[in-house]
């Protein structure tokens, strides 16, 4: 049986303050490499990890619009209907292929005039290490 | 009294935080500090002026800012206009015995953060540079501390006799109050908190 998740579908919803459902991202090289294939990017730094290593990586590394690309789909995820407007990103470490990490996120500001909201994003590892963080503004019905 | 000695706004390159949000956020969720000390990095924001925010939210927002030295990122407070002109808060290679004796001379207070960190961070330098002349106090919680960070810097701190303090390094509002500083007295103002530094009666937390 699929999974509920809580979602929004107008900024009424919304609350200060509040947590969109943790988010676990796939970062297996499984999938850095089929997103590798679809955008041209078969660079060992992000499908190998031993080739990522030869360029002095810890090993393979997610691509970092790949992780955007997560952020993205948490949000939509708990807000179907939302219009992402940015996704800022601030990259501290790179986010380790074959490594779980948990994204969370939680709404910081609320515009109802503009019927935004901006959300904190953090991308952390399982020592709860954040290796990145940003905000994104999504707009919602009224 | 307890104070979150390292924050980051929108004013800085890389923040993302508003202001009024942090004091939304602090009093929404109950983060256990009583205000905060923007640290902006490379630049110290005499424009802003938070003093209705602070009152509005019974916080205490205070300025300083965040350099850069040849031994890594420096936290300064009790910056004031005279200070400001002694030494260029822009560039990313300042001599950090030079920042504390500038420092020193207008009554402000230099401390290097997240010292364990490779790069930007204090010890990662003493091996080239050797110890450096001044320094009293350094972050020794760091909000975006990874790995042994803290704990490189705590050992630091130990072997070189410094004293520690803790701040969140916040560049996102759900960041704050991650490490902070707590106090014996009130601490209202940035004169305040260079002489509660200075008396060296503080100690470092963290709630990660």
């Amino acid at each position: 049986m699929a999974e509920s998740i809580p979602t929004v579908t107008a900024i009424a919803d919304v609350e200060f303050g509040g947590e969109l459902p943790a988010f676990t991202p796939d970062t297996s090289i499984d999938a850095t490499r089929r997103f590798g294939q679809h955008v041209g990017w078969n660079t060992p730094r992000f499908t190998d990890h031993d080739g990522a290593r030869k360029e002095g990586l810890p090993g393979a590394i997610v691509p970092g619009v790949m992780s955007q690309g997560f952020l993205g789909a948490m949000i939509h995820r708990w807000a179907p209907t939302a219009e992402i407007i940015t996704i800022d990103t601030v990259f501290r470490a790179p986010v380790l292929v074959d490594q779980p990490h948990k994204i969370t996120g939680v709404v910081t500001d609320i515009d109802e005039d503009e019927l935004t909201v901006e959300i904190d994003l953090t991308v952390t590892n399982e020592a709860g290490e954040t290796r990145v963080f940003g905000t994104a503004t999504a707009r919602l019905p009224s | 009294m307890i104070l979150d000695l390292h924050t980051h706004s929108i004013k800085s390159d890389d923040g993302r935080a508003k202001v009024r949000n942090y004091c939304q956020w602090v009093r929404t969720r109950n983060v256990p500090i009583d205000g905060f000390v923007l640290t902006e990095h490379r630049q110290f924001d005499f424009e802003s002026d938070y003093s209705g925010l602070a009152r509005d939210f019974d916080l205490v927002i205070l300025k300083g800012a965040e350099v850069e030295t040849e031994y890594g990122h420096v936290l300064v407070y009790g910056v004031t206009e005279p200070l400001y002109e002694t030494f260029d808060f822009g560039s990313i290679g300042l001599p950090l015995e030079e920042v504390i004796e500038h420092c020193n001379a207008h009554d402000a207070v230099a401390a290097p953060c997240h010292p364990g960190r490779p790069r930007v961070g204090m010890s990662a330098h003493l091996a080239e540079h050797g110890v450096p002349k001044g320094v009293r106090i350094v972050e020794i919680y760091n909000g975006g501390s990874r790995g042994e960070e803290d704990a490189v810097a705590a050992a630091m701190a130990d072997e070189l006799g410094y004293i520690g303090i803790g701040g969140s390094d916040s560049h996102i509002v759900s960041h704050i109050g991650r490490c902070a500083t707590e106090f014996p007295e009130p601490v209202t103002t940035e004169a305040e908190l260079v002489a509660a530094l200075k008396s060296e009666r503080f100690r470092a937390i963290t709630t990660r």
